[in-house]
């Protein structure tokens, strides 16, 4: 294992936002760190590089602990932690020639300019930072994070604040790290739809808790299916499904909807089966992507 | 990481910042204007000034040299320099913090002690080329304007005249103990920048606790007499120590000579001692915060 937390927890006085949190990234792989906006995501990875001290647990990262070989650790990591700030009085490739500096490592202003084409700011490497949009930024940052090609990349929210076409960019150089220069990466999002796209394995955390871990492919599975149904009469419903053949597939739910896990072949069955109670149904809407399991998982709604 | 690429690149971002630059401006504006003022109307100061003198002696000379305009320059801005010190000095830490780029900073494998050393030696490198700078404007350009010739301190119960030969020296030891002085403010405001996530704070804090202290060395009670000693405030100004000088018999200045050394050194090591300790204070803290900008 790359990357290794063991029973990592973080308390802020009576307020625990890590609670005993465990788990693995494989060397190459793309890992997704989900949670919701305040999960503790972001004090996990600021504990991964050392900027926060745990209140218990331990990080090994290539086989080393972070506590003890800090220095030695972070010359082969490279990261961006929430918003990528800069200096803003600087241009672009002035920041990244400081952070180039930090790394420990010699490295040659063509190879700084050359990670700045990666992330498609050369043609703006001479423009101060505080003239770039939020989208340049996050490329700058993710510059930042590469320009002493590490061998891990961890990434908090990447896609935070940026436009659909951001978004796509961002998602494109993470795929492209990963397939093309085999990096091992940990990428946190609130977003399940981004994680889905790039990630090979990933963990859902809420509250500072685990929720679950495994291979995306695996938690994603298309057979299965959430239903959310609206009716003109959705306790009646709930009361019909509770006493039928579907009372397996039933979750609790809020009286405005009817929530049912079933296969995707099943669906049809299930439209039929109201149709001829004469129910009136407004709205029948399956989830089958990672989404729908996320929604349930953090909404108390376990899914089997 | 080598100490001396962090203090490069520390000194890079100083000297990027173009707030940096306020200090330098600040400082040529003010001695400019002393300067002009003096050029203007000084001549009616002097003989004001010297009033009491001429009925005594026979003044001789131009007085109204480059060196006493250096003096009258040093005792008038020395006490608001430590504004302008606190300006870069308390952004060092906390100014990164506030951008956010702290987080980033501490994710390079850099040692926590190794960045604030490297911090808090450039920002004293900041602290005496500023010094250098008033140094030049206040010595340096007062002697081009005014000439040099024996220098006339007057003070309340005497006046010291120290010849020009042997005064540059004395500048030389003066702004050196000055920027010891300044070193102890930027020690101090640097240190006050790790308890805060903006600049404004540590430079109020650092003029705060400057003005308390200065109020407690002018109150003449047994209470604050007891730790006079201790505060840097109470020896700031031993600079001036190097312009009393000891007379022999005959009433002649002794070349080279200081009344009360001692004082001097004393001084020096009190204000030596803060730095060190501020210095110590900020890795020990530092090393300890969690980072949570």
């Amino acid at each position: 294992m790359l990357l290794e937390i063991s029973h990592l927890t973080k308390s802020f006085g009576s307020f625990t936002a890590v609670d005993d949190l465990s788990f693995s990234v494989k060397e190459g792989e793309v890992y997704g760190f989900l949670g919701q906006n305040g999960a503790g995501k972001s004090t996990t990875i600021r504990m991964i590089l050392s900027l926060i001290r745990p209140t218990k647990g331990s990080i090994n990262i290539f086989g080393m602990s972070i506590e003890k070989e800090r220095e030695k650790i972070l010359q082969q990591v490279g990261a961006v932690v929430e918003k990528p700030d800069l200096y803003r009085y600087m241009t672009g490739y002035e920041n990244l020639n400081v952070f180039a500096r930090l790394s420990n490592k010699h490295i040659s202003k063509a190879e700084v300019m050359k990670c700045l084409e990666l992330v498609g700011l050369d043609k703006r490497a001479k423009d101060p930072v505080r003239v770039y949009s939020q989208g340049m930024k996050q490329r700058l940052g993710i510059a930042v994070a590469l320009v002493h090609n590490p061998s891990l990349i961890i990434l908090d929210e990447p896609t935070n604040g940026l436009d659909p076409q951001g978004i796509a960019d961002i998602r494109n150089l993470i795929l492209m790290l990963s397939k093309e220069q085999k990096k091992t990466m940990l990428v946190s999002s609130h977003l399940l739809s981004e994680i889905e796209q790039v990630a090979d394995s990933m963990v859902i955390i809420n509250k500072g808790k685990k929720l679950v871990e495994g291979k995306v492919n695996e938690l994603l599975n298309p057979d299965k299916v959430q239903l959310e149904i609206i009716t003109d009469n959705n306790p009646l419903v709930k009361d019909l499904l509770a006493n039928s053949g579907w009372a397996k597939g039933l979750r609790n739910s809020p009286d405005q909807k009817v929530l049912v896990d079933t296969t995707a072949d099943a669906v049809p069955l299930l439209a039929k089966y109201l149709v001829e109670h004469q129910i009136g149904i407004s709205s029948l809407r399956s989830m089958n992507s990672l989404e729908a399991y996320f929604l349930s998982l953090t909404s108390g709604n376990e899914v089997d | 990481m080598r100490l001396i690429s962090i203090v490069y690149i520390e000194l890079y971002k100083i000297f990027r910042k173009p707030r940096t630059y306020i200090s330098f401006g600040a400082i040529a504006a003010i001695v400019g204007l002393i300067q002009l003022g003096f050029y203007a109307d000084g001549e009616s100061y002097m003989k004001f000034g010297m009033q009491s003198l001429s009925d005594s002696f026979d003044v001789n000379g131009n007085i109204m040299n480059g060196y006493l305009m250096a003096f009258i320059i040093l005792q008038t801005l020395l006490v608001h320099v430590p504004l302008l010190i606190a300006l870069v000095a308390g952004d060092m830490i906390s100014g990164e913090a506030n951008q956010g780029t702290l987080r980033l900073l501490l994710t390079k494998p850099v040692s926590r002690a190794n960045l604030i050393i490297g911090k808090f030696i450039a920002s004293s490198i900041y602290t005496i080329v500023l010094l250098f700078w008033m140094a030049v404007w206040a010595l340096a350009i007062s002697i081009f304007i005014f000439g040099a010739d024996d220098m006339l301190i007057m003070k309340s119960d005497m006046v010291t005249q120290i010849l020009a030969s042997d005064v540059m020296w004395r500048y030389v030891a003066a702004f050196g103990f000055a920027a010891l002085a300044m070193l102890t403010v930027s020690a101090l405001s640097f240190f006050l920048s790790l308890f805060a996530e903006n600049s404004i704070g540590p430079i109020m804090a650092t003029m705060s606790i400057i003005i308390v202290f200065t109020i407690l060395n002018t109150l003449d009670l047994p209470i604050f007499n007891m730790v006079k000693p201790y505060l840097f405030t109470s020896h700031m100004l031993g600079w001036k120590g190097f312009f009393d000088v000891t007379i022999n018999e005959n009433n002649e200045q002794i070349i080279g000579s200081i009344e009360n050394l001692p004082a001097v050194l004393l001084s020096a090591g009190v204000l030596f001692l803060h730095v060190i300790g501020f210095l110590f204070a900020s890795i020990l803290v530092f090393r300890r915060k969690d980072i949570l900008s």
